[in-house]
Parts: C-alpha cells; structure tokens; sequence
C-alpha cells in the first residue's frame, strides 16, 4: 500500500517523563486518520515529531517517501499543517499572509493568488482576505489556517484540535470544506481532536493513543466494538478513565 | 537551495516592516541621532583643541561603520524574534523552507535595511558635518563587508541563544551589540582600554577594520594586513557562529522546545 505517512517505532522521553513510547503510525494515499487519546497521551508530541519539529530518540519517519531528518523539506512540501492554537502572522492581512506561505512552498505569487481566492470561497471566508491576521477570532483563524494548509494542494493534511473552540456552524462548514479537499484532490487527513462525533463523521479509521502508546487501530466501528462500548466517546471515557486509575495508584 | 523562498522570507519582514512605523526607530531615528551625538562631540573636541581636528571624522566614521553591524545584526535577529512574538515559528518549521534558506533570506532582508540606514545617516553626516564617509575609498568596501558579516555572525549566535534559553535570551540582540562598540576601538585604539581587556579587543575582528579605517581617514596606505585580518576573522566568525545555531537548532528539536513558541 502506498503510504504519504510511514513511522515506524517512535519513541520520545522528555526528561524522566515517556512522551512516546513505540508509536508505528501508517496513512496511506487519501485516508482520513483521527489520532485520539487523552491529554498528556502523547498525541502532539507524536505530530510534532512527524512534522519534524521534533526529533525522536528512536524510530522512523517518511513523508511521501521522505526521510526525515534528511528529506524534511521535501517531505514537508507534501504537508499542510494546521493546529487550532496557531495564529497566523499578526502584522500581515490574510492575503499577504497566505501569500507569504505560499512562497515558502514554492508557489509563485501569480499561482498563489488563484489558490487564495479558490481556497478562501471553499471554506467561506472570503471576506475576510483583507482584514489583518490578528483581527480574527478563534474560528476565523482556524479556518485561514486551513486555507493556508491546503493552498498548495499537499498529499497529507496534520491537523491538530482543529475544531477546538469553534462554534456548531463553523465546525460543520469545516469538517465539509476538509472532505471536499480530501475527495477531490485525493489528500489524506491525520487529525487530532476531542470531539468524538466529529471524529466519527470525518474519519474513516482511529488510532488511539494512551500513556505514548497505541492501544487500538481500526475503524471507528471496529475500535467501538473491540472496547464493547456504542461509541467512540464511551471508548474515549474508558481510556481516559483508565488512565486517571493508572496515575491514581 | 530555492531563491523563491529567500524572497518570500524578505517580503514577509518588508510587510511587517512597513506595517510598524516603530522598527523604522532602528533604521532612521537612532542612526541619525548617534550622527548627531557623536558628530557634535567631535566638533566640540575639535574646537577646544586644535590637535584633534581628526576627532571628528574619527567619531562620525566609528559610529557610521558601527551602524553597518548594529543594521545587520539587529535585522535577522529582530526578524527571527518576530517569528517568536507572533508564535509563528512552528508555521515556519512546517514548511519546506530550509535552515539556511531563512537564514539568507534574512540576510538579505538585513541588507536591504542597512542600504536604507546608511543612506539615512551618510546623508546627515554630510550635511550637519560636512563628512562624506565615501571620501575614504574603494578601501571602504572590505571594511563594511567585514563588519556586515560580523553582524550577520553575532545575529546568528542571538538566535541560538534564544532557541536554547527562550525569550529570556532577547536581551542580548541589543546587549551584544554594545558589547563590541566597548571592546573594538570604534572610535579609538585598544591601548585606550583598560589593559586586562586589550586582550579581548585584540582577538575581535571588528578592532582590525575599525583600526583599518582609522589608517584610511588619516591618509596613509591602504592598511591591507587589517583588512585582512577583519575579513578573516569575520569570516571564522560566521563559520563559529553557524556551527552554533546549527547546534541549538538540533538540542531545539532534541528538547522539544518548539512549544514555547506556540
């Protein structure tokens, strides 16, 4: 199977604590892959290492066939990554500010502006082109920073706790604005985030990730059914429950 | 290497540059009124005392030369500290822009704005004090180029310092700067310091291009073997400094402390 992400055996130790603790992680072309787990499992940690803003004590990592630490630039021109807590470039206008990520993945001005305007309509934040990156609220952002992400049409989205924060309406118009790019450009989705029923929507398998390890990987009905709960929130509890007994003792 | 991405790191500092009229402070404000200051004080040395008509060159030459440094330096660092202040560092990191890509880009971006200021302050000088800095020469362009590199190189060592220590290491953009007006003899020579830190001044290749420009503005022979010297060292400089960043860029990712930015 032709993966866009491949990592092999991840682990990650800050100090005495065990970030990440033998993580394989696989997507392949077109896949929609939701990372989940509790907080402190290990899940930005794990995509901090795989967009190569970390780098791991051991283990492997190949983007599109690039191995990171070495290929990071050109595994990196196949990412779009988006984090709900990221802001964009204050003193910039959105245009100039996507524009500018533009150029840093190669994309000429001229080519950039056309994906701008595609991009900004797609997610409905059209009107928004002129106003400067540090008016925006919350959502606003999080839908410029995926505009940004998808500009240059990578193979693979990371995004991390995009919804967080953002209102019904809003998650909605991104969860469909996400599936539109995944289908009709063929981009895989990792994704993380604690909002199960999006996760279910958006997502066609789950890797959950507790204390920096995965303790399940399937569909979401596969997973639902391996815990022998009726959802992905009942499994979500169960792992995070377990993890606060662990720590209690 | 991709000259797109170099580009596009300038016009993202030209646009932040132009949206904040306080950075035109470094660029036109303080250069201007360290002409002033030191202009005046060499007038004034002057007049007191004819014996020291060269006072005033020399002061307006050291601070002028002095401002080529602080430009450089203070552009990639000021840039790179922009990237921390609007927690755009791991947006950055994300991309395929290489190390070294923005770090040229940030160079160059510093080059443009140290073209500005010494237009600024080279058209003060000439007209509050009647010096004009080009009056020295071809010779001047090894000098600059030295100091310029000597900028870029504390810049680079400003920014793995802050990658290691955080915005807690900030301060020394400005300090260091500082740091090398004392010890390089900018406006004298370093048997004016005080003897235990002649040594120190002694290894700076700042000392030998300032030393060499003091020679150029006294009208004696192009002094080759400072020019040399400054270049030189600048050069090792940069080398030192490059192997440093590199170094904290790799304990930065090591450490995992991309997340004090964002």
């Amino acid at each position: 199977m032709g993966y866009v992400l491949e990592a092999r055996g991840l682990h990650k130790r800050f100090k005495q604590v065990v970030a990440v603790d033998g993580v394989d992680l696989t997507v392949a072309a077109g896949e929609r892959v939701a990372l989940l787990g509790p907080n402190g499992a290990g899940k930005t940690t794990t995509l901090l290492m795989l967009l190569g803003a970390v780098t791991p004590d051991e283990g492997s990592i190949e983007i599109d066939g690039h191995r990171l630490p070495r290929g990071r630039s050109r595994g990196m021109a196949e990412v779009g990554f988006v984090a709900g807590y990221l802001p964009l470039p204050d003193r910039l206008r959105v245009r100039e500010a996507l524009s500018i990520f533009g150029g840093f993945y190669g994309m000429r001005r001229a080519e950039a502006a056309v994906a701008i305007e595609r991009n900004l309509d797609r997610f409905g934040v059209s009107h928004l082109a002129d106003r400067m990156c540090m008016e925006l609220s919350s959502g606003q952002r999080t839908l410029v920073g995926i505009v940004k992400a998808v500009l240059h049409q990578p193979r693979l989205l990371v995004l991390d706790e995009p919804t967080a924060s953002l209102d019904p309406d809003v998650a909605f118009r991104v969860r469909s604005g996400l599936i539109e790019v995944c289908d009709t450009e063929g981009t895989a989705l990792l994704v993380t985030s604690h909002n199960m029923t999006e996760v279910e929507r958006l997502c066609e398998r789950v890797v959950f990730i507790a204390k920096g390890r995965v303790v399940a990987d399937g569909t979401p009905a596969e997973v639902v059914a391996h815990y022998g709960h009726d959802d992905l929130e009942a499994v979500f509890m169960h792992l995070a429950g377990t993890r606060l007994d662990q720590d209690d003792i | 290497m991709s000259w797109l991405r170099i580009r596009t790191v300038v016009r993202r500092h030209y646009l932040v540059l132009w949206r904040q009229p306080n950075r035109w402070f470094d660029i036109v404000v303080w250069p201007l009124f360290d002409v002033l200051l030191f202009g005046s004080l060499g007038a004034f040395v002057a007049q007191e005392n004819g014996a020291s008509r060269a006072t005033a060159p020399y002061l307006l030459a050291g601070i002028m030369l002095f401002h080529v440094l602080f430009q450089c330096q203070i552009a990639v660092a000021t840039g790179f500290m922009e990237e921390t202040w609007s927690r755009n560092l791991l947006n950055i990191m994300t991309t395929p822009i290489t190390e070294v890509e923005y770090a040229a880009g940030l160079a160059l971006y510093a080059f443009v704005k140290l073209v500005m200021a010494m237009v600024a302050i080279t058209i003060a000088a000439l007209v509050f004090f009647g010096f004009d800095l080009t009056a020295v020469g071809w010779s001047l362009v090894p000098i600059v180029g030295s100091l310029l590199l000597v900028g870029w190189a504390i810049a680079l060592v400003v920014i793995g310092m802050l990658l290691r220590f955080g915005q807690s290491a900030e301060i020394l953009a400005w300090g260091l700067n500082f740091v090398l007006l004392a010890l390089s003899g900018v406006f004298s020579p370093i048997t004016a310091l005080p003897g235990v830190v002649q040594p120190v001044a002694s290894i700076l290749p700042t000392t030998y291009s300032f030393r060499a420009m003091r020679t150029v503005l006294d009208g004696g022979d192009i002094p080759w073997n400072d020019i040399t010297a400054g270049v030189a060292g600048a050069l090792v400089a940069c080398l030192l400094s490059y192997g440093f960043v590199v170094h904290m860029l790799h304990v930065f990712r090591r450490r995992g402390f991309v997340t004090r930015f964002s």
